[in-house]
């Protein structure tokens, strides 16, 4: 089998692998060597899904001695097996990185083998780029469950990410669908990693810690940085009966316990039959976008988990997102005043956004805003104006000021474009999918 | 406020733009257009100066809006001129008077009227800038120099180029601009850019084709069908980008038909036009 035959078929076993990301660590370029990397990531396409594409992502090997229940590559599935050689992969990641078609590499892989068998080949085939090449690029790896721990620190050593699959959103439903994987070969590693940076952290701060009034030696930095972009994790939604309430609570603690990064949600695609599974063809979708929303909201506008979801009311409203529904669920806190607000305050109008709220404390010392200057700092301010005062005037003229019709106001399907499976309206019934009738 | 019978028209260089602000503090006056000779097109009854370029007094504004309102300033200023908006040199004038007023934080004023045009314009440039970070191809050609061609909105390669030639400092590289007509070369970590309106790059090297396929089969396995969106992939990727992004040149030419091209500027003189490093180099595979 060519390349490119290969590429083809181990890009599309991968395809379900939802991060992309290359975000994360800030890394010059140095003379002489291939790359550098960004803080923000950068994307460099976007595939038919709308997905970005930003690295290189492909399985190492899609032939697998595990047997998950919802996996493409899984052992029992009469499909069609291949596996790069280390330096052909790190030699493609070199071309593509070249041309700017990449950022770096994502490297996943099914079971060849042994967890430890796999781990050793993916080490060496980063081992040629960053060693032998002098790849400063992204590199991503995802650490297979299982793995010995003496594995585990060579690739953080080499990677700028790690990932541990959570799989599932709880333990038994990981029981069930992936016989081969416990809880707590999925825990032992993600617990590794937070170590192991926290660990390399500390050493580093303490190097270049100036102790003494003696004259400074600095002392060379030999080694990289343990996964300086830290690790993250992804699980399916959809293919098992766990609310909204636990998949946010649980993601909840993997950032707080875990320092993850980001905790990813990939909708279930039905790929196989198999009785374990949901009969249906429905993907969740909409549920995704709404979780997603919620996961931005815990991480970027100081929310906490249970601000937005709580037991009695497990799932997230499909029509409204979550934000808005905070607001809407606490409306003795609005309006707030555009001019005096606190940036914390701003941040939770809906509206209002990270980018809108820095620049209205930016131009509100020079300028006393009213709704054209908002218009112009990009906030959304039909949204908005619900709950403002601009100069002590209220701007949700037109609509009553309480929960139903501010509601009505605000509701809006999620637009999930006009060719794919959500351009009609199949999903309508979506969230009751576990519940018995809504 | 603006006077609109009044014009200062300068030769296109930034030289020339800062010469005009220069001028309109000298002669105290507010023109309503501040445009480069080949864009000019005059109002009615407008009168138009002709802003002769001065180098020194270039460089005294270049020091005044350093010293006043700082550097980063200053590198707004250069690169709202960098924009193809026709109303950047009037919006940048008056940016600088409001901001030689206001010190330093000038810039985020974004609610006044005089920094809010300013600030959509250099938004635009860095937008501008970001797409083609992210969807520039190189492909490789006989002689092992690396080639990208690009349709920008804003004269973005000077902008491209620190960024690039840090990142592939191991390669040589060329990228030339379709409609701006401006090639930056990189060799070795150091460029500099070339006004040049025939660029024809050299044939490809053997195997580039290979690599291109590779990445095309990529491009199309990765894709769940399950997830067709297209409009979120035509938000994140324009569609005026597409004839110079490697896998969707052939959706570009083949599904949709017909081709719309940006007009390109008139033909300029091919001097180079400002150099990263001093020497000024040929564009050829070597």
């Amino acid at each position: 089998m060519d390349t490119t035959a290969k590429l083809a078929l181990l890009a599309d076993a991968a395809k379900y692998d939802v991060a992309c990301t290359s975000s994360g660590i800030d890394r010059d370029a140095s003379r002489g060597s291939l790359g550098n990397t960004a803080s923000a990531g950068i994307c460099h396409s976007f595939s038919a899904d709308g997905r970005c594409i930003s690295l290189l992502k492909v399985l190492f090997t899609n032939a697998c001695v595990f047997d998950c229940a919802y996996c493409a590559s899984r052992c029992s599935n009469d499909t069609p097996r291949a596996a790069f050689r280390p330096r052909e992969l790190a030699d493609l990641t070199i071309e593509f990185y070249r041309r700017n078609y990449i950022e770096g590499l994502f490297l996943s892989s099914g079971v060849l083998k042994s967890p430890d068998y796999t781990t050793e080949r993916i080490v060496e085939c980063l081992r040629i780029l960053r060693e032998e090449y002098g790849f400063r690029g992204y590199i991503h790896a995802k650490a297979v469950p299982g793995t010995s721990p003496e594995l585990i620190a060579q690739l953080g050593a080499l990677a700028d990410r790690i990932s541990v699959n959570m799989e599932l959103p709880s333990s038994e439903s990981l029981g069930l669908l992936c016989p081969d994987k416990t809880k707590e070969s999925i825990v032992a590693p993600m617990r590794q990693i937070r170590q192991s940076i926290a660990e390399d952290r500390d050493t580093r701060a303490l190097m270049r810690k100036s102790s003494c009034y003696m004259a400074k030696r600095t002392v060379p930095r030999k080694t990289r940085a343990f996964a300086p972009a830290g690790q993250s994790t992804q699980m399916i939604i959809g293919a098992t009966p766990e609310t909204d309430f636990q998949i946010l609570r649980l993601s909840s603690s993997l950032y707080k316990q875990m320092n993850m990064k980001r905790v990813f949600f990939s909708a279930y695609l039905s790929v196989n039959d198999d009785v374990r599974l949901p009969s249906n063809n429905i993907v969740q979708l909409d549920r995704e976008h709404r979780l997603y929303q919620a996961d931005w909201l815990m991480r970027f506008y100081k929310f906490d988990a249970s601000e937005l979801i709580d037991e009695s009311n497990p799932f997230l409203a499909t029509d409204i997102d979550p934000k808005a529904n905070w607001a809407l669920n606490h409306l003795d806190r609005f309006p707030v005043e555009v001019n005096t607000a606190t940036y914390d305050e701003l941040l939770r109008v809906p509206g209002i956004g990270v980018r809108g709220a820095k620049a209205i404390v930016g131009a509100r010392r020079a300028t006393s805003l009213g709704e054209p200057e908002l218009r112009k700092l990009g906030v959304a301010y039909k949204r908005a104006r619900y709950f403002i005062t601009c100069r002590g005037r209220y701007q949700g003229r037109g609509a009553r000021f309480d929960k139903e019709s501010l509601h009505a106001q605000l509701a809006a399907p999620i637009h999930g474009g006009s060719h794919g499976r959500r351009a009609g309206h199949v999903l309508s019934g979506q969230m009751s999918l576990f519940e018995s009738a809504s | 406020m603006e006077d609109l019978g009044l014009a200062y028209v300068y030769d296109g260089s930034f030289e020339g733009f800062l010469s005009a602000v220069f001028l309109a503090y000298e002669r105290r006056e507010c023109p309503a257009d501040v445009v480069g000779a080949e864009q000019y097109a005059p109002r009615l009854g407008q009168a138009c100066v002709s802003v002769a370029t001065d180098m020194g007094h270039a460089m005294r504004v270049r020091a005044g809006i350093e010293r006043t309102c700082g550097p980063e300033t200053f590198r707004q200023v250069a690169e709202a001129y960098l924009s193809d908006e026709p109303d950047k040199g009037a919006a940048a004038l008056r940016f600088v008077r409001y901001a030689m007023r206001r010190g330093p934080r000038a810039r985020f004023d974004k609610a006044a009227p005089e920094v809010a045009r300013f600030a959509e314009i250099v938004r635009g440039v860095y937008n501008e800038q970001h797409l083609w970070v992210q969807f520039l191809r190189f492909s490789k050609t006989e002689g092992g120099v690396y080639v990208a061609a690009c349709n920008p909105k804003a004269n973005v390669v000077p902008l491209l180029m620190g960024w690039f030639s840090r990142r592939f400092n191991v390669q040589p590289f060329v990228v030339y601009d379709e409609v701006h007509h401006v090639a930056g070369v990189s060799r070795d970590g150091r460029w500099n850019l070339v006004q040049t309106c025939d660029f024809t790059p050299p044939p490809a090297a053997a195997g580039d084709e290979m690599y291109e396929r590779a990445w095309k089969a990529f491009y199309d396995a990765i894709s769940i069908d399950a997830r067709y969106n297209s409009e979120l992939r035509m938000r994140s990727m324009p569609k005026r980008l597409w004839k110079n992004v490697v896998e969707l040149k052939d959706i570009s030419q083949g599904e949709f038909g017909e081709k719309e091209e940006r007009r390109p500027l008139p033909k300029q003189n091919s001097d180079a036009l400002e150099c990263g490093q001093s020497e000024s180099i040929r564009v050829r595979a070597e």
